[in-house]
């Protein structure tokens, strides 16, 4: 029931309207800056106009910057990157997650431990990993690792550290053996908190290999926008920042879908540990 | 019996830290590894008192600390104003929440070297990363919180002769501020990465920038110094901005939800 008259300020725009707009506002926005850039208010420079970006996109994904490297070769070792350090650190994190968190004294010795590593900036890591490993393919997955590592394996410690404990008994109740219990009980409700620490590393791994390839690397999406801020083309830059934008996105669109199909039980968990 | 076990606990989790900082002396002691790539706490604490004063220390610390203050609060204010502007006038905000929401997917990292072109290898360029990285959680949270209000609490204000601005003011704000609060930690860490990532690659001072230099210099004691002293700051503000905000002036919010 509302209240008659002034609305109660929870009425929202229906998803037609609200797409409407969305449209409406980028289409001007784009035309704005189409306008103002040929009125040489904007600096081509600083700011290329989107004709122009759209080319730079073509060039990019054609021609390639520097000469040969397309963007799909970017993004296909951006790609493969992000996958050996993420599988690296799910392979690691679940299994010892899984241990941990059903150890009390042994969770208790390594919590401190681990609040502390993650409070480490990844990108920190940097100067260290290219001390021992050289800029080098190694350096850059084990950043990867360590970046998704600790989200996994604290989202694993509270998803077996918070298994309802009647499923337990009732699990003992009816005779379950030891392997029984965990792989029939504890890791079926331990999976939604795993899948929310997969979710969250993944995007961490993103924004780690996007700053680890800033320095000392030649393919990849954040040496791609790099080499373009050496030389000074903004236009390379924006459009390899686009094609970043696009590909984060796609990320989490993926990552949603798969939620929904995998863990329909699951849906809207709150990720309480980041 | 549970006492006990807490208190065993609590012994566990001084003992951890203890074995680790144990067995990383023993590595560097027994010359396992090479102890010029692989220092040893001894050797990283001497190695410290060698390369650097604390006034140098002081200074990088300084540095660091003023431009992720100064970036998170640009940043965070102007999330949480569009934040709250979009959540309230909702056509306005659909109008706002296009260039934002298209241009979220991308890392604060990735703004690194449009930020050179635009702002140069000034301050500026560091800021304006640091602040895209606390805007972005703080505008999604605030949002959040701000469609996602009980409307029968906004219906009790209204009922009470409450409209427009201070109705906004005084009851959906505050009601938003839970969110807020959670938008604040996850703003901060960004903030706090991005500092760390943009002094990497482009500064003259702050820790970022102390941990490259020590790479070129080949001191791998103060890199792993810094990387320490760069995670127990994070971990101090971080705890600081939890316990002051979340535990201190939203209690009402927790009562009943926590112990």
């Amino acid at each position: 029931m509302r209240p008659s008259g002034k609305k109660a300020r929870s009425g929202r725009l229906t998803r037609a309207v609200d797409i409407r707009i969305k449209i409406i506002t980028l289409i001007a926005l784009v035309a704005t800056w189409e306008l103002l850039s040929r009125l040489g208010l904007i600096s081509m420079l600083a700011l290329p106009r989107p004709s122009h970006l759209v080319v730079t996109i073509g060039r990019l994904a054609t021609v390639g910057f520097p000469i040969d490297i397309t963007v799909w070769l970017h993004i296909r070792a951006t790609v493969w990157r992000i996958l050996q350090g993420y599988l690296l650190a799910a392979a690691v994190a679940i299994p010892a997650g899984l241990v941990i968190g059903r150890l009390y004294l042994l969770e208790r010795a390594a919590n401190p431990i681990i609040t502390f590593a993650r409070s480490v900036a990844t990108i920190s890591l940097l100067p260290l990993a290219i001390a021992w490993f050289g800029v080098s393919e190694l350096s850059r997955v084990l950043l990867v690792m360590y970046g998704a590592f600790w989200a996994i394996l604290t989202n694993t410690i509270q998803g077996v550290k918070s298994v309802d404990l009647t499923l337990i008994n009732v699990g003992r109740m009816f005779g379950a053996s030891k392997s029984g219990l965990f792989f029939q009980v504890i890791l079926p409700s331990t999976l939604p908190r795993i899948f929310a620490g997969m979710k969250i590393a993944l995007g961490i791994s993103f924004m780690v290999i996007i700053g680890v390839e800033m320095i000392g690397t030649v393919e990849g999406l954040g040496a791609l926008i790099q080499q373009a801020r050496y030389f000074y083309k903004s236009d390379i830059a924006i459009s390899g920042t686009v094609f970043i934008g696009i590909f984060g996105l796609l990320i989490s669109v993926v990552l949603d879908w798969l939620e929904r199909r995998m863990l329909p039980w699951a849906v809207g968990l709150e990720e309480v540990e980041r | 019996m549970k006492k006990d076990r807490f208190r065993l606990g609590l012994i566990a989790s001084w003992l951890g830290f203890l074995v680790i900082i144990v067995i990383w002396q023993l590595i560097s002691t027994f010359g396992l590894v090479n102890p010029e790539l692989f220092p040893g706490p001894i050797a990283v604490a001497r190695s410290v008192a060698a390369n650097l004063t604390a006034v140098r220390v002081l200074q990088h610390v300084g540095f660091s600390l003023m431009r992720v203050g100064l970036g998170f609060l640009l940043g965070g204010t102007a999330g949480v104003v569009v934040g709250v502007i979009c959540g309230w006038y909702v056509k306005l905000g659909a109008v706002l929440r296009t260039p934002v929401e298209l241009l979220r997917p991308i890392p604060p990292l990735a703004w690194i070297p449009l930020a050179i072109i635009w702002l140069g290898l000034d301050e500026a360029s560091k800021v304006f990363i640091i602040a895209l990285g606390a805007f972005f959680p703080l505008f999604t949270n605030t949002y959040k919180g701000m469609i996602t209000i009980d409307p029968n609490v906004i219906r009790a204000g209204q009922m009470l002769g409450l409209r427009g601005v201070r109705l906004l003011l005084r009851v959906v704000v505050p009601g938003a501020l839970p969110d807020i609060a959670t938008g604040m930690r996850l703003a901060w860490s960004y903030s706090f990465g991005s500092m760390v990532a943009a002094e990497l690659i482009a500064a003259s001072s702050g820790l970022g920038y102390m941990i490259m230099h020590a790479r070129e210099l080949g001191t791998i004691g103060v890199i792993v110094f810094g990387i320490l002293l760069i995670g127990a700051i994070n971990f101090l503000t971080d705890y600081l901005i939890q316990d002051v905000i979340l535990t201190r002036q939203l209690r009402w919010h927790y009562i009943g939800t926590t112990g």
